[in-house]
């Protein structure tokens, strides 16, 4: 009954002065807003983008998402004179005017919690639970010295992947979404797969399309069981009748959107249209089962898991079948060393051994398919850790872990656009503060979307009166990481 | 008056003299470097003196004043010549300090001593009229009024030549009118500084930007025509060579090399350069040398190779080089018509802009299953043929007749043929394509003679050869025909065992 009645209200509110007059204030402006959406009333449809502002240089993009924010210190960023200084008390100089979510009065250095070794012909130095990622560290551009403006999990996630620490604003895959469109309509642009058993801390928000249209946003996809829910046509109901029934609510919506001019509706069109295609393609592109053996043996897979290597051989398959943006997600970074399932010396070797074969499978998958040089992969978390122990119950624990440090962290960058074999950014000698070539997390994005062809500053979307961007009003393009 | 043609005498062989005895070149000392510092002081007295003599002159030749100003003229013509002496003389101790651009310094050191001689020409006629032998008393009036001439002339040029060496020969067309520029066939004001390039795309770094620094701040003392400390700066085998204190850059250490050393002294040492009293590098100058040494000092690298860094990016920008446009996007190709992408696209095509203002496509396969009309698609490819640059038709059913028409996109720089039944026979007729880059070509039939069509291509930089026919002597052999090509030819992980001990 309520429906019935929103819906004869929504109507009237249409066409009768009264609710005209009524809602007088906020109406005309409604109003305005729908005459200007009227003469541009266009489908946003991922199939006609708005197109880069030059030649790109990558066409796809892979994320993986270290959440929990991995520690730089066990796994790239060397520091010896940091195990000489284990067990001291931190220098009272460095703790003046910091805030860390956790460390409170003063604590002790903790020395690395790993062994060095130099790869490749670029020397890249990384540890020994990253043991199958230095067969790929010429490929890989280091930004050793990121920075970020949050130290809680959720909002530097939100920094990381809206740019802006609070919600509200369209995720990085939903811009280049609305940039570059899609290649193969029939699966979504944007793909988002989570492991690691937990959910971004800030929810789905990380992948929303924000003030865009939903057109835009992430789709996530199960990687056990079936890929996108309720997907499957119910017993008894033919592929026609699907369609016949599709038609008719879409025609029942256009009708609707000429009556209201709310863009949203055409989003609504679009994904019934988008989920009729994915019936089929979406279980043939994540059927990983199909691959031979020796890719499952490379990615080190387990089929039938919700697993961080098999959404490494899932994001290949995407991206090979055109998906725009594939946004992975593997949660159990945050090494605080409260628990062992969050320790240095627990979890974090478990998320190492996780994702280090995978992630090297990933990038020689794509290379020998060619696609590597087209498809820029982008690895890290929200922040980095402090060269500190934290000791939260400041009791004997024989986990250690590390504190939240959002002044300099590790990333790193391969594939299309990036020259591989190379470290931008140093940090000093206990890896706390950057020396030279700091990275903002919005430089980072302008970096992004440079590769894929765009000015950061020109990828714009008008809402509630001003041009919004990915960057807000920061960013500048890592010009030394660029090929 | 015998008295002061006696001086005169005296003088002229002073000048003579100090031509000969004041060193061109070598360090000067600070006591000549002093007295040269007189040059600018005294060098004004000539040239309002003489100008003024030369203007009595005229006026005298009134009728209502003749002979009026004789004993002036005289006056002036006598103290004219002194300060030009004095003037010379000061000017080539000046000179010895060096930085001055040789060509206009000879101009200006020889303008100067006519001025000298033909002032001295003009005192004598004037002091002595019946000086002449008796053969030349017709032409006496004649040849004093010829010195008084060629003095002013002498005079003007020595000042035009001096204003040349302090100011720069734009001093005075600087501030001219855009117009009055273009008739005097000047480039517009705003273009000054920018960098007029005849073909940006093939220009080194080093002609284009660091040759025109050195050209302007060092090749006066460090080139042709002088060359002190044994250094030349002027072509690139001179500068590897260096002088008496060894080579002036090592390349890849901007702060190891003695010309970025030299360029940052303070100007109270003796071994900054350019001199205090030269024309100095201006901030973006020097940025641009620590750079280029620094990435290498390559006298090869063109600039569409070069990889700025941010603050070079900006000078460079604001110096007019903008965008370099090479390959393809160098080429005037008329844009796509809409109607020939809405009939690819029919085919089950993806069709998008490569970039905005660009007339180039790229074009997927989207649907492998569907892209199977060759003839058809060859066909609604004809009329987009120049405007294709990426091509991706991986996992299609393409096969070698289709690929037949590929080979008339004379534009396409990225080709995807990876998963598809083409062979050897299909890349017969890639042979031709001058701007392919890529080629994937993993998971076909293709072997080692299928590559050999391949070793004619120019721009190709990588190919992907994984899962197909092709041996390790095919490979060799196409690398030794395109040596920086970048061949793979499948990759596998070797297994490592995680050592999970901590430090």
């Amino acid at each position: 009954m309520n429906l019935a009645k929103e819906a004869r209200d929504a109507y009237l509110g249409h066409v009768t002065r009264r609710h005209f007059l009524k809602s007088a204030g906020a109406g005309l402006g409604a109003l305005a807003f729908a005459s200007l959406g009227a003469g541009s009333a266009v489908l946003p449809d991922v199939r006609s983008p708005r197109g880069p502002h030059f030649a790109p240089r990558a066409r796809r993009v892979i994320f993986l998402h270290m959440a929990g924010g991995p520690s730089p210190l066990e796994l790239f960023d060397y520091k010896p004179e940091l195990a000489r200084l284990h067990g001291q008390d931190c220098p009272e100089s460095l703790l003046e005017g910091k805030r860390f979510a956790f460390i409170r009065g003063i604590p002790k250095m903790l020395g690395p919690q790993a062994t060095f070794q130099q790869h490749g012909e670029s020397g890249a130095w990384i540890s020994n639970h990253m043991p199958h990622l230095g067969q790929v560290a010429d490929k890989i551009a280091f930004l050793k010295a990121m920075h970020t403006d949050e130290f809680n999990h959720a909002p530097a996630q939100l920094l990381v992947h809206s740019g802006s620490p609070r919600l509200g604003r369209p995720s990085m895959g939903s811009w280049v979404t609305y940039g570059l469109g899609t290649e193969n309509e029939n699966l979504p642009a944007f793909v988002v797969l989570l492991s690691g058993g937990a959910a971004p801390d800030a929810g789905a928000s990380v992948y929303g399309s924000g003030f865009l249209p939903t057109v835009y946003q992430g789709v996530q996809c199960r990687t056990k069981g079936d890929p996108v829910l309720f997907l499957g046509d119910p017993d008894g109901v033919p592929r026609s009748l699907r369609r016949r029934s599709i038609d008719a609510i879409n025609a029942i919506n256009r009708q609707q959107h000429e009556e209201v001019g709310d863009p949203e509706i055409l989003t609504r069109i679009a994904q019934y249209e988008m989920a009729f295609r994915m019936q089929t393609s979406v279980p043939d592109a994540m059927e990983i089962r199909r691959e031979p053996a020796y890719i499952h043996e490379m990615y080190g897979t387990e089929p039938g898991e919700t697993a961080f290597s098999n959404n490494c051989l899932l994001a290949r398959r995407l991206v090979e079948r055109g998906v725009r943006f594939v946004q992975l997600f593997h949660w159990g970074w945050d090494s605080h060393g409260a628990g062992e399932s969050e320790a240095l010396n627990g979890g974090f070797l478990e998320r190492c051994q996780e994702t280090d074969r995978p992630v090297a499978a990933l990038l020689k998958d794509l290379e020998q398919r060619g696609l590597l040089e087209e498809t820029l992969v982008i690895w890290g978390g929200e922040f980095g850790r402090t060269p500190m122990l934290e000791n939260r119950s400041g009791s004997d624990n024989p986990f250690v872990g590390r504190d939240h440090h959002s002044d300099v962290y590790t990333m790193w960058m391969a594939g299309g656009g990036i020259k591989g074999g190379i470290t931008h950014g140093e940090t000093d000698e206990i890896g706390y503060s950057a020396v030279s070539g700091r990275v903002h997390v919005h430089d980072l994005q302008a970096t992004i979307l440079h590769v894929l062809g765009f000015d950061h500053e020109r990828l714009t979307y008008p809402f509630q009166g001003r041009d919004f961007r990915l960057t807000d009003v920061h960013g500048h393009v890592v010009r030394e990481v660029l090929a | 008056m015998k008295q002061s043609l006696f001086w005169l005498g005296v003088g002229l062989a002073f000048v003579v003299l100090m031509l000969v005895l004041v060193p061109g070149s070598g360090r000067p000392s600070d006591f000549s470097l002093f007295l040269g510092r007189f040059h600018p002081l005294v060098v004004h007295l000539p040239i309002g003196i003489l100008v003024v003599a030369v203007l009595l002159e005229a006026l005298s030749r009134m009728p209502s004043l003749r002979g009026r100003y004789d004993t002036g003229i005289l006056a002036l013509l006598y103290i004219g010549v002194w300060s030009s002496i004095l003037a010379v003389v000061a000017g080539l101790y000046l000179a010895q300090g060096g930085g001055y651009a040789a060509g206009q310094l000879a101009w200006h050191k020889r303008m100067g001593v006519l001025v000298v001689l033909f002032a001295s020409l003009a005192y004598l006629y004037k002091a002595w009229p019946g000086l002449s032998e008796r053969w030349l008393r017709h032409w006496e009036r004649r040849v004093y009024g010829i010195a008084m001439g060629v003095m002013l002339l002498a005079v003007t040029l020595t000042g035009h030549f001096g204003g040349v060496l302090t100011h720069g020969s734009d001093y005075l067309s600087r501030y001219l009118p855009d117009e009055l520029r273009q008739m005097a066939g000047l480039p517009k004001k705003a273009d000054i500084g920018r960098l007029q390039l005849e073909n940006p795309a093939e220009t080194t770094v080093y002609a284009a930007l660091i040759a025109p620094i050195l050209e302007s701040r060092c090749i006066a003392c460090h080139g042709p025509d002088a060359q002190r400390g044994g250094l030349r700066l002027d072509t690139p085998g001179f500068i590897m060579e260096g002088g008496d204190d060894g080579p002036p850059i090592i390349a890849g250490e901007a702060h190891e090399s003695a010309l970025i050393h030299r360029i940052w002294l303070p100007v109270s040492s003796d071994e900054k350069m350019p001199p205090l009293e030269s024309p100095q590098l201006s901030i973006a100058e020097a940025e641009l040398l620590r750079w280029w040494i620094d990435a290498g000092a390559s006298f090869e690298e063109l600039l569409p190779e070069v990889e700025w860094s941010p603050v070079t990016q900006t000078i460079v920008d604001h110096m007019g080089l903008g965008e370099i446009r090479t390959g393809i996007f160098a080429l005037d190709t008329v844009p796509p018509d809409s109607m020939d992408i809405v009939q690819l696209a029919g085919l089950g095509l993806a069709v998008t802009p490569l970039a905005e203002n660009e007339p180039y496509l790229q074009v997927r396969c989207v649907h492998p299953e569907t892209c199977t009309d060759a003839d058809g698609l060859q066909e609604a490819l004809r009329p987009l043929a120049r405007n294709i640059a990426w091509l991706d038709l991986g996992r299609s059913s393409v096969g070698d007749d289709l690929v037949g028409g590929i080979a008339d996109l004379p534009h396409v720089t990225r080709l995807h043929l990876q998963q598809t039944s083409v062979t050897d026979a299909g890349l017969a007729y890639l042979g031709d394509l001058e701007f392919l880059e890529y080629l994937n070509l993993y998971g076909t039939a293709v072997t080692d003679s299928g590559l050999v069509h391949l070793e004619t291509l120019p721009a190709l930089r990588s190919i992907y050869l994984w899962q197909t026919g092709v041996t390790d002597e095919g490979i060799r052999r196409l690398q030794t025909a395109i040596p920086d090509l970048y061949i793979n030819t499948g990759l596998s992980l070797t297994p490592v065992e995680p050592d999970t001990t901590g430090s």
